[in-house]
């Protein structure tokens, strides 16, 4: 069997983000502690929405309940830390790091079967109260500690800053997620939930197997978000259901997608950068009025780009080739 | 049934809400023919085809295709058998490129996994569209379109294909074009059974034509048998001249 559909480019890309995740692992040299915190952010968004396309992007299917995964990760690590008292942060962390996205990826297995029967806004939706239903149970089952809030463990090393050190383990966390949207987007899946996204009947009369490959992605992107979770709550060190289970996390991550590009894996990183910068870096100040400018400059970028700034850059290459090839004639 | 039968249908129907848009309709197709089915708008073409890939399940009847019956299988099995089909309005993948289009048909058809690109190729090739590989399909003109459409079903190597109204909105050479390219289809295996309202272009293609009106079937038989048929041109060649 063959991994990739589309050898070269898959091979391209895979190498680009190396590159780019080397560059930035050598970032925090030249940053300050707020600026290697502002890069943790950065990080920690471009990871949640690579994550939220493997599903999102490639099939079409929007869910607006990932914060589901980030939640009920962090807190599945957490209990899980707490159940074994003996061990070393080192083999606690990496038992609770497996289980979180275990028990995720088995979380979506169940409820994509009815979920994913939902076409459109239906799903969207229904994700939406996914992500309410586990933050309140989370909250009010005494034993789950949402409500009161639960410690993790301190995983840092004694000489490395924790600022780095999360900012390091976020990166590497990334940059899994990103290589692995690439194996997705250029394996028999990925080209399977594209023709999904572009026309589910057409891609099933096509021969698409798409309820399992619908599943299969929903299973990985839940997967995939409850790593980030779980490395997340360790770097918050303390965590209640409130700062988990955040709406932001539902909504930011489609924000992304449709600021630098639907559907594309370059695109929600883009996007995450320029919200990331414009919110902490330029409006980092104004904090009163940071939420009002965010919204503003969100709204005139959809409207001046509706297909967000990889569809500018998408145009600009579709003319070049057409003059290109009108010159050619 | 004869092993060189590809295609039988038997006293199939298909009412939606009380319209009976297929009425027991029985017929067979032979093995590497080029069948037409014609008659005038509604006369139930679309649905027939929506039927065989399973899209729609009949209300009754059986539909065999290489002796097996599929009637109310799902449209992922249909495609998996052997059954492609190429759509009346064209859908191909407006994002996508020609090939990556191309591709999808291979990828999810019966062509090994190792062959997915030699038939990508070889499947643009008779459709005319190796010089316009790299192009996004939303730049593609109709008739482009329209060869796009039946290269993607023919890339998954399909037995029987179904093309509805391929040369629907194309100008005289390209439906030419597009009848060359269906001959081209058959001579490399597919049976082709094919909706067309050109009636010279079905004269010269076909191998047996199928009469359809309001849903039933009025007549069978070959292209110039057909044409002198008086309740054929009642129904269909009277009401279009
Ligand atoms: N999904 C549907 N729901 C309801 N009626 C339909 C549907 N599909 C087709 N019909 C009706 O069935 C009849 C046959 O339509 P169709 O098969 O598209 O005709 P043709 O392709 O021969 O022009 C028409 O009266 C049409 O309105
Ligand atoms: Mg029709």
């Amino acid at each position: 069997m063959k991994l990739f559909v589309s050898g070269r480019s898959a091979w391209v890309s895979i190498a680009i983000t190396l590159a780019g995740a080397l560059l930035f692992a050598l970032l925090p040299a030249f940053l300050s502690p707020y600026g290697v915190r502002v890069g943790q952010l950065f990080v920690l968004a471009a990871g949640l929405a690579v994550a939220w396309t493997v599903l999102g992007g490639f099939s079409g299917y929007w869910s607006f309940g990932n914060a589901a995964f980030v939640g009920t990760g962090a807190f599945v690590a957490a209990l899980i830390e707490l159940a074994l008292p003996g061990w070393s942060p080192a083999g606690a962390f990496t038992v609770a790091l497996l289980a979180a996205m275990l028990l995720n990826g088995l979380l979506a297995l169940v409820i994509a079967w009815p979920i994913l029967r939902l076409r459109g806004i239906y799903f969207a939706i229904a994700m939406l109260g996914v992500s309410q239903v586990c933050y309140e149970l989370v909250s009010n089952i005494d034993a789950l500690r949402g409500a009161l809030g639960v410690n993790l463990i301190d995983i840092v090393p004694k000489d490395v800053r924790p600022e780095r050190f999360y900012y390091w383990a976020l990166l590497l966390a990334a940059t899994a997620i990103i290589l692995i949207a690439i194996c997705v987007r250029h394996s028999k899946l990925g080209y399977g939930l594209l023709a999904i996204r572009e026309d589910e009947d057409t891609a099933r009369m096509l021969g698409v197997p798409t309820a399992p490959y619908k599943i299969s992605a929903f299973v990985i992107s839940a997967m995939l978000t409850a790593m980030m979770g779980v490395i997340y709550a360790h770097n918050l060190g303390y965590i209640t259901a409130n700062s988990v289970f955040r709406n932001e996390f539902n909504l930011n991550v489609i924000v992304y997608s449709l600021l630098g590009g639907m559907g594309t894996i370059i695109g929600p990183i883009v996007g995450a950068g320029v919200m990331t910068y414009v919110t902490q870096v330029l409006l980092g100040d104004l904090l009163d009025i940071h939420m009002f400018i965010t919204g503003l400059l969100l709204a005139i970028l959809v409207l001046a780009a509706p297909n967000g700034l990889y569809g500018i850059y998408d145009t600009y290459r579709l003319r070049l080739k057409r003059q290109k090839r009108e010159a050619g004639r | 049934m004869s092993a060189d039968v590809i295609l039988a249908v038997r006293g199939v129907s298909k009412s939606f809400r009380g319209l009976k848009a297929v009425r027991d309709v029985s017929f067979e197709v032979p093995r590497g023919a080029i069948c037409s089915l014609i008659g005038p708008n509604g006369a139930g073409k679309s649905t027939f085809f929506n039927l065989v890939t399973g899209y729609f399940r009949p209300d009754s009847g059986t539909i065999l295709f290489e002796g097996r019956d599929i009637a109310g299988a799902s449209p992922v099995d249909v495609a998996h058998l052997g059954v492609a089909r190429a759509f009346q309005i064209a859908k191909p993948f407006p994002g996508m490129s020609v090939t990556e289009n191309v591709r999808i048909g291979a990828l999810f058809g019966r062509a090994g996994p190792r062959d997915v690109e030699a038939v990508t190729q070889s499947a643009m090739q008779l459709a005319g569209l190796a010089e316009l590989h790299d192009r996004e399909a939303r730049e593609l003109t109709v008739g482009q379109l329209r060869r796009l459409e039946v290269a993607r079903a023919l890339a998954a190597r399909p037995s029987l294909l179904l093309a509805d109204e391929p040369c629907a909105g194309l100008n005289p050479t390209e439906t030419a074009e597009m009848v060359a390219i269906l001959r081209r289809a058959r001579d490399a295996g597919a049976t082709v059974v094919l909706v067309e309202h050109d009636m010279p272009a079905v004269m010269e293609i076909s191998d047996t034509v199928l009469v359809l009106e309001a849903g039933a079937l009025i007549a069978q038989g070959a292209p110039q048998a057909i044409a002198r048929d008086p309740r054929v041109i009642a129904a269909y060649l009277g009401t279009e001249e």
